[in-house]
């Protein structure tokens, strides 16, 4: 807490040398997030850290070998990042550039999507979510309803949401990347923005390392659509400011 | 980035640049894996060695970190940054994650004597290396308080705070020089190539 007043520059070389504690590297990195100049530094700096890592080479034991490639063969990889996916094509869209592949989820067994959308967006997040098994298992029945969607946006300044939902639980499951960093005492808020009313969705959890984990967003009705906006960190009942980003959901 | 050359640093094997490989890696390819293993376990395992100590604890995190780098390679993106660079993140943050847990921290004190005086060790190292004689240089046109908060967070696996109670200067302080150390180390391996 003491150093959100200090310049988040100055922590640049700690960050490279991963010296800072845990909440400190998530704040820099939020920090980040929102700074193309300071990325391009911490990324030069890192650069600069790793020649110190260059000067010990020592050789494993080779049964360390045996074990890593005996265990690869049956670990299953990650796939990209959906945080390439919008800053791709279909996010190139202006405004409100939202897509939806309407990838009918109907994947054999919802495990699958859930280390797609889980696995590949929230690898830190694991020992948390292993934590809350009931979280998990509401994710779970979303990604696993047979009407489940899934479809992305791209926020107007940058990062994006992914959102699975699914009209038969009258739910979602929202994951952020990359959004742009808020003044300090801020929150992102989210919203289902229906026909007829506003309502108040909950708060944004805090990013790590750029993404927020898995948020579970019920009552959503047709014709909603999920807004982000910014509000102090104690949240509003009414949003206080223009969305950063809107997504439309599928009727 | 200053330099867009990923692989031109000073790592072994300078032949051998791990981003093509690592994209097949990304595809599921295990031969292609096995050859990454076989040009990167060597500087994995040296560098958690020297941060986390305990010889067994390192080879378990050899192994997470070759898993990872196995897991995640679809991840790996080349315009930011070499291949080794990449990996070695990946190494160095799971070598402090590991001193930093209870498991390991029996073993903090002992660090503390030696994380100072590793530096020596380090440059007879960096002496059977390439480049080692410009590394070396640039390391020592470090002051003594740039290098001495570098290596203590880089080797030790201390947190800047930590270091500032190690060397008895202000937490401002070591943060200001990690980051210029960094710089210096940074202009002075990349201005000579």
């Amino acid at each position: 807490m003491k150093i959100r007043r200090e310049i988040p520059h100055t922590l640049a070389g700690a960050y490279a040398l991963d010296a800072l504690t845990e909440p400190d590297r998530v704040r820099f990195e939020r920090h980040l997030a929102g700074c193309e100049a300071c990325r391009q530094e911490a990324g030069s700096l890192r650069e600069a850290a790793g020649l110190l890592a260059a000067v010990s080479a020592v050789p494993p034991p080779p049964h360390v070998r045996e074990r890593v490639l005996a265990e690869a063969a049956r670990t299953r990889q990650q796939p990209p990042l959906t945080v390439d996916a919008l800053a791709g094509p279909g996010a190139g869209r202006r405004g409100f550039g939202w897509r939806a592949p309407r990838m009918a989820v109907a994947l054999a067994g919802g495990c699958i999507l859930v280390a797609l959308v889980l696995g590949g967006l929230f690898i830190h997040t694991q020992r948390s979510l292993n934590l809350e098994q009931a979280h998990n298992r509401t994710i779970a029945t979303i990604l696993n309803a047979p009407d489940a969607t899934i479809m992305s946006a791209k926020a107007v300044a940058g990062g994006g949401a992914t959102v699975v939902m699914s009209h038969r639980d009258h739910a979602l499951v929202l994951t952020t990347a990359m959004l742009p960093a808020l003044p300090a005492g801020q929150r992102y808020q989210v919203w289902l923005m229906g026909p007829r009313r506003t309502r108040a969705a909950g708060m944004l959890p805090a990013p790590h390392r750029g993404m927020t984990a898995p948020m579970i967003v019920s009552g959503v009705a047709a014709g909603d659509m999920v807004g982000l906006t910014a509000e102090p960190a104690s949240g509003s009942a009414v949003p206080s400011s223009v969305p950063v980003l809107m997504l439309v959901l599928p009727s | 980035m200053t330099e867009g050359q990923p692989g031109a640093r000073p790592w072994p094997a300078p032949g051998h640049d791990l981003a093509p490989l690592l994209a097949r890696v990304a595809r599921g390819d295990q031969a292609a894996f096995a050859t990454v293993y076989d040009h990167s376990a060597a500087q994995v395992f040296g560098l958690v060695r020297r941060v986390v100590r305990d010889p067994a604890q390192s080879e378990e995190v050899t192994q997470e970190v070759m898993l990872e780098v196995w897991r995640t390679a679809s991840r790996f993106d080349p315009h930011r940054g070499s291949a080794m660079t990449w990996l070695m993140t990946m190494a160095h943050r799971r070598a402090v994650d590991r001193v930093r847990s209870g498991l390991a921290a029996a073993q903090r004190e002992a660090r503390a004597a030696v994380a100072v005086t590793d530096y020596d060790v380090v440059a007879e190292e960096v002496e059977t290396r390439l480049d080692a004689q410009r590394v070396r240089r640039c390391l020592d046109s470090l002051t003594e308080l740039q290098r001495e908060s570098v290596t203590l967070a880089y080797y030790g696996g201390y947190t800047y705070r930590e270091v500032a109670g190690l060397l008895g200067v202000a937490v401002g302080t070591v943060k200001t020089r990690m980051r210029d150390g960094l710089i210096r180390l940074r202009d002075c391996l990349g201005g000579g190539s």
